[in-house]
């Protein structure tokens, strides 16, 4: 009997592609909240409400980078984009989630939390 | 040479902070972002029983990347080059230095602010294939004997752009921008504005003209807690599109977006009055009279509505349409007044993070009948569209 070698490593691929270190699962084109840990779930449901306004998520759930300074620029970034919604007040629990999610390590007195 | 200092002057600020602060950037952070939508239109509708006609059909492709360099907390860059129907554009190239909250100055070339769509223009960024009507540019059918929308996005032009954003408390957040840019542009015997001149990278993007046009944005935004929000905005811009700078544009709009949670309703209105030479009243097909036959008005308004059904689909409703009053030359298809209603019902399915199918039918009804005689007609898009 002929292997099912070539569909089980595209399942592999396709499930490493998709899965997060941390366990979260991929629900759309954002993250099923029930996988997300209690701390950081509001925060992410305040990220996926103001973020998805004017893009997709995946603009910065794909993005790769760890480097909290990143994260608080492009924020920043976005903060300012007229009509987005984003208060200052906003910016900490975001981040708070955007660090979690992208394995950043904030520096003492950072955004967030 | 007058009408060009304030924008000198902002080029000159521009790459002076840009220098002074060069020193400190040691770390410079770069983001890279791109979009790629693939769309296939079809429209069955015909000019003869063998040509295809004034539209765009079958396979088109956008894709865009840009790229962004926070250079320090307040000076960032941005390129962005795009490709669509036209070839390769350069749709973002400007420096951005940002003193505070309330006063940001950008220099170089991007689309000024106007209007609510403009944020969302990406393909990316929207759910269907296509923009709305008064933003079209070469989707729609009969595209040539319209001369596209109103004001066809994206609108990427060369100058400076003063703005700013202002929070009262928790709930209300105001934003303000004034720009001056190149502008329009068109022929010396211009009937309508061309917009592959306007945009075309082989003639340089330099303007046609010494006469700078400007313009504006302000708009108010008002925060439900965290049920979502709302935002009322008005924008306008001015300028002269003709090489002799004799014949200028007005364009207007208003715009109310509504979101909550996760669903947008969203309408807009824009308004183009736009200059006619009107020298050679021959040309055109209804007499000139002595006063008010100078010019053409052309409207387009869209109301649209996206639900999300599931965490993986959404339904969009829209409804717009185009309206233009006002001579047309002799060989025009238009009439004195012609108009355009248009019915859209889609779906945009999330494949995977980042990648969106898309499916929309789209019923037309013009004034003016068609070359096979109708008024109206039918077209479907099927496409996707993928955000890194």
């Amino acid at each position: 009997m002929k292997r099912p070698i070539v569909p089980a490593a595209i399942a592999a691929l396709l499930a490493a592609c998709s899965a997060n270190p941390r366990g979260l699962r991929p629900m759309g084109d954002g993250i099923d909240p029930r996988s997300i840990p209690t701390e950081y779930r509001a925060d992410y449901e305040l990220f996926a409400q103001r973020c998805s306004k004017c893009h997709g998520l995946a603009r910065a759930l794909e993005n790769d980078r760890v480097d909290p300074r990143f994260w608080d620029r492009y924020v920043d970034r976005m903060r300012h984009q007229p009509g987005s919604g984003i208060a200052p007040e906003d910016v900490p629990p975001i981040l708070h989630f955007l660090y979690f999610y992208s394995g950043a390590t904030p520096a003492e007195g950072d955004a967030g939390k | 040479m007058s009408s060009h200092r304030p924008l000198f002057a902002g080029l000159v600020l521009a790459v002076l902070f840009a220098i002074l602060d060069l020193r400190s950037a040691l770390a410079v952070e770069h983001n890279f972002a791109g979009s790629l939508q693939l769309d296939y239109h079809l429209a069955p509708e015909r000019s003869t029983p063998t040509t295809a006609g004034p539209t765009f059909r079958g396979f088109t492709t956008e894709a865009a990347l840009k790229a962004t360099a926070d250079l320090n907390d307040h000076l960032s860059v941005n390129v962005k080059v795009c490709f669509g129907c036209h070839g390769f554009e350069t749709d973002m190239a400007y420096a951005e230095y940002r003193f505070a909250d309330e006063l940001d100055v950008r220099a170089g070339r991007f689309s000024p602010s106007f209007g609510a769509f403009n944020l969302r223009h990406d393909p990316a960024n929207h759910r269907l294939s296509d923009k709305p009507l008064a933003y079209d540019m070469g989707r729609m059918l009969r595209l040539r004997d319209w001369n596209l929308g109103v004001l066809p996005a994206p609108f990427p032009d060369n100058g400076a752009e003063v703005s700013g954003t202002h929070w009262f408390g928790s709930t209300y957040q105001l934003d303000w921008a004034a720009h001056v840019v190149s502008g329009f542009k068109g022929s010396d015997a211009g009937a309508d504005l061309d917009f592959v001149q306007s945009r075309n990278g082989s003639l340089y993007y330099v303007d046609n003209n010494d006469q700078p046009s400007y313009g504006g944005r302000v708009s108010l935004t008002r925060r439900f807690a965290d049920v979502g929000d709302a935002t009322l905005g008005a924008s306008v811009m001015h300028g002269a599109f003709d090489p002799r700078a004799q014949l200028s544009y007005t364009i207007a709009g208003a715009d109310l977006s509504v979101r909550i949670r996760k669903m947008n309703f969203r309408i807009e209105y824009l308004v183009r009055r736009q200059d006619l030479d009107v020298s050679s009243p021959d040309r055109f097909r209804y007499e000139v009279p002595a006063s008010g036959g100078d010019h053409f008005l052309k409207h387009g308004a869209y109301a649209e509505a996206e639900i999300p059904v599931t965490p993986t689909l959404d339904i969009v409703g829209r409804f717009d349409l185009l309206y233009r009053s006002g001579n047309v030359l002799r060989d025009s298809p238009l009439q004195a007044r012609s108009g355009v209603f248009r019915y859209t019902v889609g779906t945009a399915y999330t494949l995977r993070r980042g990648l969106r199918l898309k499916y929309s039918t789209e019923l037309w009804s013009f004034s003016d009948l068609g070359y096979a005689g109708r008024h109206t007609a039918v077209s479907m898009h099927l496409g996707a569209a993928v955000a890194f």
